[in-house]
């Protein structure tokens, strides 16, 4: 069976392999060329010196100076991170949907399906080491994409924990690419056509990622609310900070919002363009604050390995069901 | 007498619509027997359920005695060769026959081997690239490779030239003489099968019609002709098979369990064909018109 699976997809396995190499062929060197120049630029130092809860003022402007002109240089990497999403969702569609569909498709499910290996051992084995090797594949995406993203997700004044830098890293691409792969499996033990079976994971691989990081993933632990003066000698808490801010606002003194989605901070005793205190014109009274509710940087693995074991989870149920359907094809 | 394959009232639907219904049979060892009928009689249900694909929704099927639906040691025993005889097309012959080597516990390599060789095909060409029959050849190699104590072919001609399937029929049959292997293949076409089988099922409309040895089933039936019937017993004839009438004279194809002495019919002796065409023909179907809505 090892032998039968690696004969029927060593040329993805190649392909997967080729595409891994020409991946690394374009990050390693843009990676250590971003990494010279923002420590050229003292972005090191910055990322340091922002995440004191205590600011002063002289050490933001400069580093928000530094930022922007590494911004300026490099932003544009941050379109090509975006593309990367789809690797995943690529390895279902021609890893996963296949799997079952082609066999079916070409009716030689019945010329291995009667030989003297039992369904189930065949459907172990093929999606056991597909699986395992996407997985493979994805950690090593995963970590490279980490290292090489990390510079450019602390020149945008993002954390790594907002969404597409946290799914573009670290440990989640694995469970998006296993569970890819499992759907296009079992998409294919469904409708055990290649085009159907393909349309199916877009869809659903899709759909399920839309809705987990929409209305999944700001739940996965209870977020924190923060709260600072509109008025004050320290400027606002830096978002280099790395928190994953869910919503924020300036509320009145009894709680009620004022603002929403705005963040204003004042020296003291400064007023604004109408001579009015400072938020005058927005209706401030005093004892307004500005509110933040977030999830707080730290949580960032927590929320990793959170994610992952969802999609691992669902994959593995997806693959179940895979197992049960095949037992009723003929 | 050994019964290989048995059937009991079995029965496979697909949504509501019976693919194969109350058929019962039984296929004694050491045959080469013919599943006849029209398409969509069910012939490759009924192999699909012997060989394990397909689990019986009703009845039951016996191969050697044992279930052979998810059944891994039944499946040792057969070897099975599907409709259009589905290859993986990007392997090479000899990689198809490490892939038969891995997948089966008894696998004679050194037969599928010589029986490749002696055929002249090429073992490093994609089978793909391969014709049809040598294609056929190739799947029939595998199946055979297993030493299999029963041989289940669906439609293994059908899409051969006339000269690849009498090269096919006539090296099938030279490799299961010795071993002793009972056969059943499929074909809607009696002609390829005449030559080769000794043992007859016909399956028309989801049910199994006749089944028997092809000597007592010729013998068995005669075709009378005389005046016309209308239905009284004939001394001798067990069953009218089928009946054309014209105002003065009737044509009987008839089933007989003694000699037919009666003066008032000539009789005469039919070929396996006439006696299978009898057997087809009769049930036919005739909704179509009203679905067509024209008057029949």
């Amino acid at each position: 069976m090892i032998w039968l699976t690696w004969r029927q997809h060593r040329r993805q396995a190649l392909f997967t392999l080729a595409g891994l190499a020409a991946l690394a062929a374009l990050l390693v060197p843009t990676g250590l060329a971003m990494r010279n120049r923002f420590a050229d630029l003292g972005g090191p130092e910055c990322v340091r010196q922002l995440a004191r809860s205590e600011l002063t003022p002289g050490v933001v402007e400069s580093c928000n100076r530094a930022f922007d002109q590494f911004s300026n240089q490099y932003g544009a990497f941050n379109l090509v991170g975006v593309l990367f999403l789809v690797l995943p969702l690529l390895v279902g569609l021609f890893w996963g949907a296949p799997l079952v569909a082609r066999e079916v498709e070409q009716g030689t499910h019945r010329l291995v399906w009667t030989q003297g290996v039992s369904r189930r051992r065949w459907a172990a084995v093929k999606f056991g080491l597909v699986g395992a090797g996407a997985a493979v594949a994805a950690a090593g995406y995963g970590l490279g994409m980490s290292w090489w993203l990390a510079p450019l997700t602390q020149a945008e004044r993002q954390g790594r924990f907002d969404v597409f830098f946290f799914d573009m890293q670290g440990l989640v691409p694995v469970g998006y690419t296993v569970l890819a792969v499992a759907l296009g499996i079992f998409a294919g033990t469904l409708w055990p056509r290649m085009l159907p079976a393909m349309g199916a994971t877009l869809a659903g691989f899709l759909a399920l990622r839309v809705a987990l990081v929409e209305f999944a993933r700001p739940h996965y632990m209870a977020a924190r609310t923060r709260t600072f003066p509109v008025e004050s000698d320290s400027p606002m808490p830096h978002q280099a900070h790395g928190d994953w801010v869910l919503a924020n606002g300036v509320r009145d003194a009894d709680g009620t919002m004022v603002a929403a989605n705005a963040q204003i901070a004042c020296p003291p005793g400064a007023t604004g363009p109408t001579g009015g205190r400072c938020g005058a014109e927005l209706g401030l009274e005093p004892g307004a604050y500005n509110w933040q509710l977030y999830q707080p940087a730290d949580r960032y693995w927590a929320f990793q390995y959170i994610e992952t074991g969802i999609f691992v989870a669902l994959a593995a149920l997806l693959l179940l069901l895979a197992v049960r359907r095949i037992r009723r094809i003929a | 007498m050994d019964v290989v394959l048995e059937t009991d009232q079995l029965g496979k639907r697909y949504g509501n619509r019976w693919a194969l219904q109350d058929c019962s049979l039984r296929l004694p060892a050491g045959r080469i027997a013919a599943l006849v009928g029209p398409n969509g009689a069910g012939k490759s249900t009924l192999l699909h359920l012997a060989v394990g694909l397909l689990r019986p929704d009703a009845g039951a099927v016996r191969v050697f005695g044992a279930a052979p639906y998810g059944n891994t040691s039944v499946l040792a025993e057969i070897g099975f060769v599907a409709q259009d005889t589905p290859l993986y097309r990007d392997f090479t012959a000899a990689e198809l026959l490490t892939l038969g080597a891995k997948l089966n516990r008894r696998w004679d390599a050194a037969l599928a081997r010589n029986r490749l060789a002696e055929l002249g095909i090429p073992p490093r060409k994609p089978v793909g690239q391969l014709s049809g029959g040598q294609r056929a050849q190739v799947a029939l190699a595998i199946a055979l490779a297993k030493r299999p104590r029963l041989l289940l072919l669906d439609e293994p001609v059908a899409s051969l030239d006339p000269l690849a399937r009498r090269e096919f029929l006539q090296s099938l049959m030279g490799s299961v003489a010795d071993a002793g292997t009972t056969v059943l293949l499929s074909s809607h076409l009696l002609a390829d099968l005449e030559r080769v089988c000794d043992y007859l099922i016909v399956l028309h409309a989801s049910q199994a019609r006749l089944i028997g040895a092809v000597e007592d089933l010729v013998a068995e039936h005669r075709q009378l002709v005389g005046p016309r019937h209308d239905g009284e017993p004939i001394a001798g004839v067990s069953a009218v098979v089928r009946a054309s009438h014209t105002d003065r004279q009737s044509t009987l194809l008839v089933r007989t369990d003694g000699v037919v002495v009666d003066p008032n019919w000539t009789v005469r002796e039919v070929s396996l064909e006439d006696v299978i065409l009898g057997y087809l023909a009769d049930g036919e179907a005739r909704a179509s018109h009203a679905e067509w809505e024209v008057p029949a």
